[in-house]
């Protein structure tokens, strides 16, 4: 390549200097404040636009996830049932427990990479990531509290006065940006640190067990835990029951055939959250690939893709040890997301 | 190196653009002229229009049930003026939530109207669906209100009260509900009857609305059938529908 060449390839750049300098803008950070995305992931769904990270909102947010005081009796936060020990899912427990020993309908889901989700809860009910906490703090069997209350307390902090000031350049106290921050907190809630990630990415291996587990995996499973979410994000009656209980998507969309059909939920972290299915009726992993290892010939709404699988018990262990490969643990360990 | 040249050329200019893009204009347009237009919710009870009054037993014109009333909200969104023109003036922001439990709750003031004559006024009674899809959302749009549901949007109408020939001896009407067959949103327009709405700095121009509070049972909707709706569908729509029907424009003043 000629110098001329070189430099007529470069003085692009050039043309945008000026702009650049416009104004005397600051430079930007190096790093900027925010979830950090990884290369083998699509685009998010939520983007925060209109709800720019900073390191302030990221800190508030988590300062209220883990603050016992949005709830009616002080006695539960968001952390509660989401603790990051088990990737922000409750502690191996089937229903979580809300204020006054209230007993709640459905299993915790984890709370990561919720910025790629196109609709939250089991039932898919909620649609945008803001608003998602207003359900758990308000229902009466989680966190039952009534705005008012929660914040006149929040208002008579110091402490949150002046994380408010810090974050949106105001002491003013309310819950359009209590929900922001807490959308900003949980959108760094990424996990893809994995072994499994490395692997894919081609820096790191997997185990000839594993290797073999991925294979079964990606014949039988993948088609709704789709990777790299590990859940195509469909409702899906997985044919748990002959009739469910729990109406589930129905509950949203009134129609028949969605009866017990539920979110198909990502298998990141799987090892981590037990128990599993939205009721949590499984203890164990070895349980949940029985289930899928039976005929559903008597489940009328189970859908189609959920067939007897038919794994030997080889195959069981190989794909129950590539789904150990799917815990992140530096995700479960990071500083940056603690209580403290 | 022509090239090169023709490259630094444009960056240079680019350069003097962005320069002047960041002057402020020195004479900035005079300020429009605006005023204050007012718009009066008068809660009555039926086509007559007689008195209507909370924690009052009032008897349903057509079908005889017993309602009282013990809260009455609604949003009223994206207020438009039309000009003399037929061109439209929308407010900002246009997001108000009617009580229609006090006067003060009951009346809107529209601020930074441009000035000018209006012929006739639109609004829509509920909250359009981008802002039931947009995340958290601040003053009467704020879910403190208690007229928001995460998992379906915004509570367009509320209505609550007593009946007794209710099975819950109650009537709860939550109607919410803003995309495909189960939206309850609606558009309303009104022409100014008589004379133009006048929008001037110093006015005082008011739009009096009537609104027949007794609609939510037209068409022979009884308590004993549909009391309680705490989520979208036919009935919401139904209700939503019969309620749009309620607001009639009384009169203007200036």
């Amino acid at each position: 390549m000629c110098t001329t060449d070189r430099i007529r390839k470069n003085a692009g750049f050039l043309l945008l200097l000026p702009l650049l300098a416009a104004c005397g803008r600051e430079p930007e950070k190096s790093v900027p404040p925010g979830p950090e995305l990884p290369p083998h992931f699509p685009a998010p769904v939520y983007l925060a636009t209109q709800n720019p990270y900073t390191e302030a909102g990221i800190a508030l947010g988590k300062a209220l996830f883990h603050e016992p005081m949005l709830s009616r009796d002080g006695s539960v936060s968001c952390g509660t049932c989401h603790d990051q020990v088990h990737a922000f899912a409750d502690h191996n427990v089937p229903l979580s427990m809300g204020v006054g020993g209230a007993i709640g309908k459905r299993n915790a889901p984890p709370v990561q990479n919720m910025i790629w989700n196109t609709s939250f809860m089991w039932d898919g009910s909620i649609r945008h990531l803001e608003v998602m906490p207003i359900a758990p703090i308000t229902e009466p069997l989680e966190m039952a509290a009534n705005w008012d209350t929660l914040l006149y307390r929040l208002r008579a902090s110091e402490k949150y006065r002046r994380m408010f000031q810090a974050a949106f350049g105001s002491e003013q106290i309310d819950d359009q940006k209590m929900l922001k921050s807490l959308a900003q907190y949980m959108g760094t809630l990424v996990s893809a640190g994995s072994r499994y990630d490395a692997y894919v990415q081609g820096k790191g291996s997997l185990a000839p067990d594993e290797m073999q587990g991925l294979d079964i995996f990606r014949s039988q499973c993948a088609s709704c835990h789709t990777e790299p979410l590990f859940t195509n994000q469909a409702f899906i009656n997985n044919g748990l029951d002959v009739v469910s209980n729990d109406i589930g998507r129905m509950l949203i969309t009134r129609k028949e055939e969605d009866r017990g059909s539920f979110r198909v939920p990502s298998l990141r972290n799987v090892a981590l959250t037990y128990p599993y299915m939205h009721d949590g009726r499984f203890r164990t992993l070895e349980q949940v690939l029985d289930h899928y290892n039976s005929d559903k010939s008597d489940k009328p709404l189970a859908d189609a893709r959920v067939r007897n699988i038919r794994l030997n018990s080889e195959e069981k262990r190989a794909l129950i040890a590539f789904l150990k490969t799917l815990t992140d643990y530096d995700f479960v360990s990071n500083p940056k997301h603690a209580q403290r | 190196m022509k090239n090169l040249k023709s490259i630094l050329g444009l960056a240079l200019a680019a350069t003097i653009l962005t320069l002047a893009a960041c002057k402020k204009d020195p004479k900035p347009d005079p300020q429009p002229q605006t005023g204050e237009v007012k718009i009066e919710f008068e809660h009555a009870w039926g086509p007559d229009f007689k008195p209507f009054r909370f924690d009052t037993a009032l008897v349903h014109p057509s079908t005889k049930d017993t309602l009282t009333f013990q809260h009455l909200r609604y949003y009223i969104t994206n207020i438009r003026l039309q000009r003399t023109d037929g061109s439209w003036w929308a407010q900002d922001e246009s997001y108000y939530l009617v009580d229609a439990s006090t006067e003060t709750g009951s009346l809107l003031k529209l601020s930074g109207v441009p000035a000018g004559e209006y012929k006739a006024l639109s609004y829509m009674l509920g909250v359009d669906s981008a802002r039931n899809v947009s995340g958290a959302q601040s003053g009467f749009l704020s879910p403190t209100y208690g007229m928001y549901w995460p998992w379906t949007g915004y509570i367009n109408i509320r209505a609550e009260g007593i009946s007794p020939t209710s099975p819950t001896k109650a009537f709860t009407y939550h109607l919410g509900g803003y995309s495909g067959a189960d939206n309850t949103v609606r558009t309303l327009n009104f022409s100014f009857p008589d004379q133009n709405l006048r929008c001037t700095p110093d006015g005082k121009p008011q739009v009096h609305m009537k609104v027949n509070t007794a609609r939510f049972w037209h068409g022979g909707i009884k308590t004993a059938n549909i009391h309680t709706i705490h989520a979208p569908g036919p009935n919401a729509v139904t209700l939503a529908n019969n309620f749009a029907g309620a607001f009639v424009l009384d009169h203007v003043h200036n």
